[in-house]
């Protein structure tokens, strides 16, 4: 098929496709989705016992906030990165935030070393905060993965870890939430190696996940 | 409003009437942005002969296709098509070093064994009535599977855009076919 055929072709096939909305609303309505998850989640955790424990420090919220905006310019950065031409910048907003994040933990293990005598990184494992971020990975991550198959794959890797990266780090607020952790090195250790394998395994996966939408020319031909 | 921003501003304007449906204004839009589409092509991937240039030029504007509800109107619309060229030229290079990799090219060797016997040039099925039967009686969407691929010795993605199956569907029906005449011309044979 020539091009001239391939373009009046592609002009019988152009049905109306709707704009998407701007990323930064798509990454509301995935935020919002987010909340719903951890609300449910909140309300199991306080018909159980486990939720006892947890002591609400300024540190602590400062933590949750750095993950909060790791998993919000996470998500619109991946959100961002399936739309052609804006993609600039991809990186530095999710990289800040995650920098934040780390930064808080290692000052708060710093302070538990100097109440403590010791980081506490052997005192116990963390096993079901590594199972409660997986399952928050595949439940937060699917949707957003969803949402990214509906625009152009241009970086499927790195798009993919994006989306990895904001999934884990509404997870790990989850997980946060689910235990408490008498040291901060544990949950930067445990949360911190998960959320990066977790991130990891979408990048893995991304090529597979994010393709080109079935565009090759066996559509054209159906004449 | 200098030239070019104009003449982004018009396609930007004829793309937003093609993503509610205009099929005139879409087609406009499409060849306008040919010629940019191939120029980038040709500077970016010199030593591409002429089709090979067409056939990454085809890819960019079915991938604009594919994506173009990610098109804001409000945004310029020439870096959008440039970045999807882009990306699809990156693409291109990558499918083309991973598939240059794995072949070899070698002589059309007319000799693949020193006896004579493997070098038979008759090398057709004993009975081509059976065989045409055989093919007459599969299913249609496995008939016209051997038809395309071979008979006429078709390529997959040239199979493909034929029947507008895809690539998967005809692979598995060839496979069945085969396994169909294979036993149809089994029970002839006995």
């Amino acid at each position: 098929m020539n091009t001239d055929d391939l373009i009046d072709e592609l002009g019988r096939q152009a049905t109306p496709a709707s704009p998407l909305p701007a990323p930064s609303w798509r990454t509301a309505v995935w935020m919002l989705w987010s909340v719903v998850y951890m609300v449910v989640v909140a309300i199991v955790m306080l018909a159980g016992t486990s939720a006892a424990g947890i002591t609400i420090t300024p540190l602590y919220l400062l933590q949750q906030g750095a993950a909060v905006m790791t998993a919000i310019t996470a998500a619109r950065a991946a959100l961002g990165s399936v739309i052609p031409g804006t993609a600039a910048g991809l990186w530095t907003r999710p990289a800040v935030s995650a920098g934040v994040w780390v930064a808080l933990m290692l000052w708060n293990a710093r302070l538990d070393a100097r109440a403590a005598g010791t980081l506490g990184i052997a005192s116990h494992t963390d096993w079901p905060c590594v199972a409660s971020m997986m399952v928050g990975g595949i439940v937060l991550g699917g949707p957003l993965v969803w949402m990214l198959r509906r625009g152009a794959p241009l970086t499927p890797r790195p798009t993919a870890f994006l989306a990895g990266l904001a999934a884990v780090s509404m997870a790990n607020i989850e997980a946060c939430l689910l235990r408490p952790h008498a040291f901060a090195s544990t949950v930067l250790l445990w949360h911190g190696v998960t959320a990066v394998v977790i991130a990891c395994v979408f990048a893995a996966l991304g090529r597979r996940w994010l393709r080109w939408p079935a565009a090759d020319r066996s559509y054209l031909t159906a004449r | 409003m200098d030239a070019p921003d104009a003449a982004d501003a018009h396609l930007s304007h004829l793309m937003a009437r093609a993503q509610r449906g205009d099929q005139d204004a879409y087609v406009t839009v499409l060849r306008a942005i040919t010629p940019r589409i191939r120029q980038i092509v040709r500077r970016r991937r010199a030593f591409l002969g002429e089709s090979d240039v067409e056939d990454v030029v085809q890819e960019v504007l079915l991938s604009i296709h594919a994506v173009r509800a990610t098109y804001d109107p409000a945004r310029s619309f020439m870096p959008w098509v440039s970045a999807i060229t882009r990306h699809r030229l990156a693409d291109a290079g990558r499918h083309h070093l991973r598939h240059g990799v794995r072949e070899v090219a070698v002589d059309d060797l007319d000799v693949t064994f020193p006896a004579s016997t493997p070098n038979s040039s008759d090398e057709t099925f004993g009975d081509p009535d059976a065989l045409a039967r055989a093919i007459e009686a599969l299913p249609s969407g496995q008939r016209q599977a051997v038809q395309l691929l071979k008979l006429q010795e078709l390529s997959l993605k040239e199979a493909s855009a034929e029947t507008g199956l895809s690539v998967g569907a005809l692979k598995l029906a060839t496979h069945r076919a085969m396994a169909s005449l294979r036993r149809a011309l089994r029970d002839t044979d006995q």
